[in-house]
């Protein structure tokens, strides 16, 4: 699925758009970055409240195309310059991590 | 191939850089041609390690020697040590300080991931230092077909 799903509904805020064509498909959301790198699959969008510079290196390697912020949270100007480096697309929203894990499923990601 | 051979230095607390180790592991074994799945493994093992170097030590250095038939990486830090390694290795085991957890580190993972994911693992430390060594080993599968 492309990411589109997320640059085209309004209730996720684009912070970058970095990686336009990216494919997703599957969630996998969390807070601690051992988890993260240990059960997180190649394509799924990572949903955390984590807005640090580590998160972005943990999806570069583990090859997660895109991030999104529950809370509104929005990652710092450096964040943001490392995502588009890296070519992962981040996204804000106002909705909670379980609210966003479950809209997300209802748009077949 | 020719083997790949290379020392890294691991900064204290440069969580920053923190995963600069495993990136570039990842990047040599790609062009070997090795699968995604195989990359995967070392790429978490790798990382583990290197963050523990970050968060847990006074910081050290890694090796990583890639040949034709398997993977090493050796990590050597100063100090402090791991006081109990039976207990460190046990998952959700952690001392992590309060930049490690606010960094999102701190689950007690990372030692169980690298056990997981590796063919052999050697942990070995004193007050001098902690030496982590871990291997895959290289088969016909592991390659991308
Ligand atoms: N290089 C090291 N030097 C000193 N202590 C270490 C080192 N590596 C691990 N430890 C000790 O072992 C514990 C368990 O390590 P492990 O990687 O499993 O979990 P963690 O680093 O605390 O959390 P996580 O890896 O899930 O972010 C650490 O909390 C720490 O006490
Ligand atoms: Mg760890």
């Amino acid at each position: 699925m492309n990411i589109d799903v997320l640059t085209t509904d309004s209730r996720f805020k684009a912070i970058n758009d970095s990686a336009p064509d990216a494919v997703i498909s599957g969630i996998f959301a969390c807070d601690m970055l051992s988890h993260v790198m240990g059960h997180a699959a190649e394509g799924n969008v990572l949903v955390t409240v984590l807005s640090n510079i580590n998160v972005l290196g943990v999806a570069s390697l583990l090859d997660l195309p895109a991030i999104v912020y529950p809370h509104k949270i929005v990652p710092n100007e450096t964040v943001i310059a490392k995502a588009n480096e890296l070519g992962i697309a981040l996204f804000s929203t106002s909705l909670t991590t379980a609210e966003t894990v479950i809209l997300l499923h209802e748009l077949g990601v | 191939m020719d083997p790949y051979i290379r020392e890294h230095n691991i900064e204290r607390n440069d969580i920053a850089n923190a995963g600069t180790v495993a990136s570039l592991t990842k990047r040599a074994l790609k062009q070997r041609g090795l699968s995604r799945e195989f990359i995967k493994q070392v790429t978490i093992g790798v990382y583990e390690a290197e963050i523990n170097v970050v968060i847990h030590s006074y910081g050290g250095t890694a090796n990583v020697a890639i040949d034709d038939d398997f993977v090493e990486i050796t990590f050597q830090d100063k100090g402090p040590g791991i006081e109990n390694i039976e207990q460190a290795l046990q998952a959700g085991y952690s001392t992590a300080s309060s930049y490690a957890i606010e960094n999102g580190f701190g689950a007690g993972m990372g030692l169980p991931n690298i056990q997981a994911v590796s063919d052999e693992m050697d942990l070995q430390s004193s007050e001098n230092g902690t030496y982590l060594r871990i291997k895959f080993n290289i088969k016909e599968d592991s390659y991308e077909h």
